[in-house]
C-alpha cells in the first residue's frame, strides 16, 4: 500500500496547511474544511450552515456572482462544497498550472465575502436550497429517513437532533444579519484546514498560500458549538411507522455508537461490513438470498464526532413479505453475529474488500485531499489517512462482539418503518397539500 | 450576461501536457479482442469484459432477457453455488459486477494486482459455465419486477421512463428501459436465459479490457489460459431504427401530493456515429452543461427555480434522446417550462457568443485528464472504442476535435438538432395544481395521464 505524502505547515494566522504531492497527472486538488457544520447552528436557525455554504459561491469583494464557477470551469476544473453535521467543505480540482486560481478564489471569499453580500443573493439561494430540500427529501419516497432517525436518536437539546438541510420555516427566517454573524464567528483561517494534493511544487505553492491567505486575520474567539455530550445508550427502544408514497415497506434501524475516530467506532465499522458489504455478507446472504424476505439491504456507520455516531441498517421488504417478518429476520442475524462473532474467513473477506476499496478511493486526488482535510480538521492528525487499513485490520472477532454487545441493543435502537400509504389521496390529505 | 476579464485573476502557469495512456490491442485466435492499458503508478487492476449481448441483441417479446442474464451470471457457476461464488471472489477483495445496456453486456471487477489471475479465472468460469440456478432465477426475476415498481415511485426516474415511452413511436424498442418492462419480464423463463446465454455469450464479438498495474506478458498468458478455449461467435445485435412518436405535445403525469414537478423537454437526438457529435457536445455544454450554461444561469442563478438543471445527448448505436431536465417547485412549473422551451428555441436564433463558446470548449478540453484519474475510468474509456468500433486514436484526437468546433458549427448543430415542432414536454407532478397554468402557456396540446 503506497503511503500518501504529508507535509504540514501552519500560517501565523492559524491556517493549517497540508501538502500532498503526487505528479502522475497534471491536475491538482484544493480542499478546505471549515470546522463548522449544522451542529453549530442556533435554535431557530436550522439549515443555516448549508445555506451559508451556497452563499459562498455568490461572489466576494473581487469576484462577481457566478464567477467562481465560471473561472474554475473555464479551465476544465470542477468545484463544489458540502455541509454536514460537523463541518463544511469547499473544493476545486483543476489543471495544475491553475493552482493559484483556486487559492485566489478561496482566499477572496474568506477575506471578503460580506462586502459583496446582498439581500437578493440571499433570497435566490434560499429558494435554491428549498428546491434542494424538496428534491432530496420532500418529493422522494423514503426521503425523510435520515432526518427522522436523527430526530429520534438525539434529544431536542442535542445539536444532531435537527437535519443539516434545515426546515423550510428556519430557511425563511434567515437574514443578512445571520450571514454577517455566522461569517464573523466561524469563517476564519484558524478555524480551517487547507489541503493541496496532486501535481504542484511545494515551495511556490506555499508562497502562493502565504500571499493569498497570510493577511487574513484570525478570529481569537471562535465560538464553541453547543455541547454534544450524550448517553451512549438511548435507554428504550423507539419505534415509528411512517405512511408514505412507497410501493414496498422499508425498515430503517439506527443505534447510537461510539464517535468516529475511536476504537469502538472502528470495531462497529467492521461490523457494518460483516453484515452488509458484498453478496457474501451476513444480511445479504440470509435476508436477500436464502430467506428472500428483503429486496435489498444496506449498512452504514456515520463518521461523526458529536457525542455519538450513528449505526444504520436499512432493508426493503420483498413484495408480499410483511415488515414484521423482515424485522424478525433482521434481528436474528444481528443477534447471531453479536453472540458468535465473525469467523476468520469472514474477517479475511472484509479485510481484502476494505483494502481494495481504500486503494480505489485514494486513486483520486480530490478524495485524498478531502480525507487529509477531514483527519486534520476533526483530529488534528492527517497522518490517519495512512493507517486506515491497519486500524481496520486490527479489529479482531473479540472486539466486534464486544462493540456490538455494547451498542446494538434493543434498548439503544430506533426502528423507523415506511409503509405504503393506503392511497395517494390519504397521503395527500395527511400532508395537507398546499 | 457577457463577463469581462477580471484583472485580479492570477495568471496561469505553464500547462503540463497530458496524454491518454497508450494501449495495445491484439486479437486472440477465438476472436476475442484483448486491450491492455498499463497505468503508471496505479495500485489496482481493472478487468472489463464486453459481450455483444445487450438489449439490442434481444427481441421485443423477450425484452429484459439481456439484463436478467447478465444479472444472473454472478449467482454462481456449475462448480460453485451462489454462496460459494460470492465467497470465492470476495475473499480476494473482488466484487464482480455484471450488467447490460442497450449496446453491450459487461462483466467486470477491480482488484489488487496480486489477485488478477485468480480473478480472471473466476470471471471466465462465470461467463463460460454459469449455474443459472432455478431458485436464483426466480429470485432475481422477482427482484427485477419489484425494482421497476420502486423506480416508478421516484418522480425523477418515473419522468425518465415516461419520457422514453412517449418520445419514441410504438415500433421503436428504445421506448422502454433496456432492462425490460414488467409485461415482458413477467414472461421470461429460465430456458430463455440459458438460450440467450448460449447464443450470445461468445468470444467472437467480445472484448476484454485490462487496465492498471500488471505484467503485460503475464496478463496475456492469463487471458489465453482462462478464455483462450472459449469458442464461437454470436449473431450480434439487431439494427434499431428510431421513430418519433408525434409532434409537439405536453404530457403531465399526475402524481398527487407532489411538492415538486420533474420536467423533461426534448426529443430524439443523435447516434454515436453522427458527424455532428463534437458540435453537439459543445452546443449542449453551452445550453446546460456547466454552471455558466444558459439554462443554469437563468433557472437557478437568476430565478432560483431549481437546484439543478442540465441538458444532454444519450448517443447510442442508434439515436438516443436529447433532453433538458430539471425539478422545480410545483408552483413555478408553468413558467419553468416556458423558460426551458424558449431557451432551447432561442439557441437556434443567433450564433453563440465567443465567450460562452470558449468557456464550453475549454471546460470539455480541460476536464479531460480528470475523467481518467482512476484505473476504472481508463478501462471504461476503451468501451466506446471497442463497442462502436471508433478509431483507436479517438482519445488522442478528442481534444483537437473539440477545439475545432466553431461558433457556426455549434449554431448549426442547434438549428439541426433542436426541433421545436417535435418537442415532447413532460412534467411529473400534481396535475390538480399545475394543469391550468401549464395549459395557459399555450405552447402545446396538454394531456394528463395517471402515474402507473
Amino acid at each position: 500500500m503506497p503511503r500518501i505524502a504529508i507535509d504540514r505547515h501552519t500560517l501565523p494566522n492559524g491556517l493549517r496547511v497540508i501538502l500532498s504531492r503526487d505528479n502522475r497527472a497534471p491536475i491538482v486538488a484544493v480542499n478546505l474544511w471549515y470546522d463548522v457544520g449544522s451542529r453549530h447552528e442556533k435554535p431557530g436557525k436550522t439549515g443555516f450552515a448549508h445555506l451559508f455554504e451556497h452563499l459562498m459561491f455568490d461572489g466576494s469583494a473581487h469576484v462577481a456572482k457566478g464567477e467562481h464557477a465560471a473561472q474554475v470551469q473555464a479551465t476544465g476544473g470542477t468545484y463544489n462544497g458540502s455541509t454536514w453535521l460537523d463541518r463544511t467543505n469547499y473544493y476545486e480540482t483543476l489543471p495544475s498550472h491553475e493552482l493559484e486560481l483556486a487559492l485566489w478564489l478561496e482566499s477572496d471569499r474568506l477575506a471578503s465575502l460580506l462586502p459583496a453580500m446582498t439581500q437578493e443573493k440571499l433570497d435566490i439561494e434560499r429558494n435554491v436550497v428549498k428546491e434542494e430540500r424538496r428534491w432530496r427529501i420532500d418529493n422522494q419516497p423514503y426521503g425523510t429517513w435520515d432526518e427522522k432517525l436523527q430526530e429520534l436518536l438525539f434529544p431536542q437539546a442535542h445539536p444532531y437532533h435537527h437535519p443539516t438541510i434545515g426546515s423550510m420555516e428556519d430557511l425563511d427566517a434567515a437574514s443578512l444579519d445571520d450571514v454577517r454573524e455566522f461569517f464573523a464567528a466561524y469563517y476564519a483561517p484558524n478555524n480551517a484546514v487547507l489541503t493541496i494534493a496532486g501535481d504542484f511544487d511545494p515551495a511556490p505553492a506555499l508562497e502562493m498560500i502565504e500571499k493569498h491567505f497570510g493577511s487574513i486575520a484570525a478570529n481569537p474567539a471562535i465560538p464553541q458549538g453547543p455541547p454534544t455530550a450524550i448517553e451512549p445508550i438511548i435507554g428504550a427502544e423507539v419505534r415509528r411507522e411512517v405512511p408514505d408514497q412507497v410501493p414496498l415497506p422499508r425498515i430503517y434501524a439506527a443505534y447510537r455508537m461510539p464517535i468516529f475516530g475511536t476504537d469502538g467506532f472502528n470495531a462497529l465499522e467492521v461490523a457494518t461490513d460483516l453484515l452488509g458489504s458484498g453478496r457474501a455478507s451476513r444480511l445479504y446472504r440470509a435476508l436477500v438470498r436464502e430467506q428472500q424476505v428483503a429486496q435489498d439491504v444496506t449498512t452504514f456507520a456515520f463518521p461523526v464526532i458529536g457525542g455519538a455516531a450513528i449505526f444504520t441498517i436499512w432493508a426493503t421488504a420483498r413484495p408480499g413479505v410483511s415488515h414484521g417478518a423482515l424485522e424478525t429476520a433482521l434481528w436474528a442475524q444481528v443477534d447471531r453475529l453479536t453472540s458468535d462473532g465473525p469467523t476468520d474467513d469472514e474477517l479475511e473477506r472484509i479485510h481484502n474488500l476494505h483494502a481494495a476499496a481504500v486503494e480505489s478511493s485514494l486513486e483520486r486526488i480530490s478524495e485524498r485531499a478531502d480525507r487529509l482535510s477531514m483527519y486534520a480538521c476533526l483530529f488534528d492528525e492527517p497522518e490517519r489517512i495512512n493507517t486506515e487499513v491497519s486500524r481496520y485490520e486490527e479489529v479482531d472477532a473479540g472486539r466486534v462482539r464486544e462493540a456490538m454487545a455494547a451498542s446494538l441493543r434493543p434498548d439503544n435502537r430506533v426502528v423507523l418503518t415506511y409503509v405504503p400509504a393506503e392511497s395517494a389521496e390519504s397521503a395527500d390529505s395527511a400532508e395537507g397539500a398546499a | 450576461m457577457t463577463r469581462t476579464l477580471n484583472p485580479m485573476r492570477p495568471a496561469a502557469g505553464v500547462p503540463r501536457p497530458y496524454r491518454f495512456p497508450p494501449f495495445s490491442r491484439r486479437l486472440l485466435a477465438n476472436g476475442l479482442n484483448l486491450w491492455t492499458i498499463p497505468v503508471a503508478g496505479s495500485a489496482l487492476v481493472n478487468v472489463h469484459l464486453l459481450v455483444d449481448a445487450g438489449a439490442a441483441a434481444e427481441d421485443e417479446p423477450h425484452g429484459g432477457i439481456a439484463a436478467l442474464t447478465a444479472q444472473l451470471l454472478v449467482t454462481g457457476t456449475q462448480r460453485l453455488d451462489a454462496s460459494a461464488f460470492a465467497e470465492a471472489t470476495e475473499r480476494l477483495g473482488i466484487e464482480v459486477s455484471s450488467e447490460s445496456s442497450w449496446d453491450s453486456a459487461r462483466a467486470a471487477f477491480q482488484s489488487l494486482p496480486q489477485y488478477l489471475d485468480q480473478g480472471l479465472a473466476l470471471l471466465a468460469e462465470m461467463l463460460r459455465e454459469p449455474r443459472f440456478d432455478p431458485g436464483e432465477f426466480e429470485r432475481l426475476k422477482a427482484e427485477r419486477l419489484a425494482d421497476i415498481l420502486q423506480a416508478r415511485a421516484e418522480p425523477g426516474r418515473l419522468a425518465d421512463e415516461t419520457f422514453l415511452q412517449r418520445v419514441y413511436a410504438a415500433d421503436t424498442p428504445y421506448r422502454r428501459l433496456s432492462a425490460g418492462s414488467p409485461e415482458t419480464v413477467e414472461t421470461l423463463s429460465r430456458a430463455d436465459v440459458i438460450g440467450f446465454h448460449a447464443l450470445h455469450y461468445r468470444p467472437g464479438l467480445a472484448h476484454v479490457v485490462v487496465a492498471g498495474s500488471f505484467d503485460g506478458d503475464a496478463v496475456t498468458a492469463s487471458v489465453e489460459r482462462h478464455l483462450g478455449s472459449w469458442d464461437g461467435t454470436g449473431p450480434g445485435h439487431r439494427t434499431i431504427a428510431p421513430h418519433h412518436a408525434g409532434l409537439r405535445r405536453l404530457v403531465i403525469v399526475d402524481r398527487p401530493g407532489s411538492v415538486q414537478s420533474e420536467i423533461r423537454v426534448g426529443h430524439i437526438g443523435i447516434d454515436r456515429y453522427d458527424p455532428r457529435y463534437f458540435p453537439a457536445i459543445v452546443m449542449s455544454t453551452v445550453l446546460g452543461g456547466t454552471s455558466q450554461s444558459r439554462l443554469h444561469r437563468r433557472l437557478r442563478e437568476e430565478l432560483g427555480y431549481t437546484y439543478s438543471v442540465h441538458t444532454g445527448f444519450d448517443a447510442r448505436r442508434s439515436a438516443g434522446i436529447f433532453t433538458a431536465a430539471t425539478a422545480v417547485q410545483t408552483g413555478v412549473t408553468a413558467p419553468a417550462i416556458g423558460e426551458l422551451v424558449s431557451l432551447l428555441e432561442g439557441a437556434r436564433e443567433a450564433p453563440f457568443e465567443d465567450l460562452e463558446m470558449s468557456e464550453a470548449r475549454s471546460f470539455q478540453v480541460g476536464v479531460f485528464p480528470l475523467r481518467f484519474e482512476s484505473t476504472g475510468g481508463i478501462a471504461a474509456a476503451i468501451e466506446p472504442i471497442a463497442i462502436y468500433g471508433l478509431a483507436e486514436d479517438f482519445w488522442q484526437t478528442y481534444r483537437d476535435k473539440l477545439e475545432a468546433v466553431t461558433s457556426v458549427d455549434a449554431h448549426n448543430a442547434a438549428i439541426e438538432l433542436i426541433r421545436p415542432d417535435e418537442l415532447l414536454i413532460l412534467a411529473v407532478g400534481d396535475a390538480r395544481v399545475i394543469r391550468g397554468d401549464v395549459e395557459a402557456l399555450g405552447i402545446a396540446p396538454v394531456e394528463v395521464v395517471p402515474a402507473p
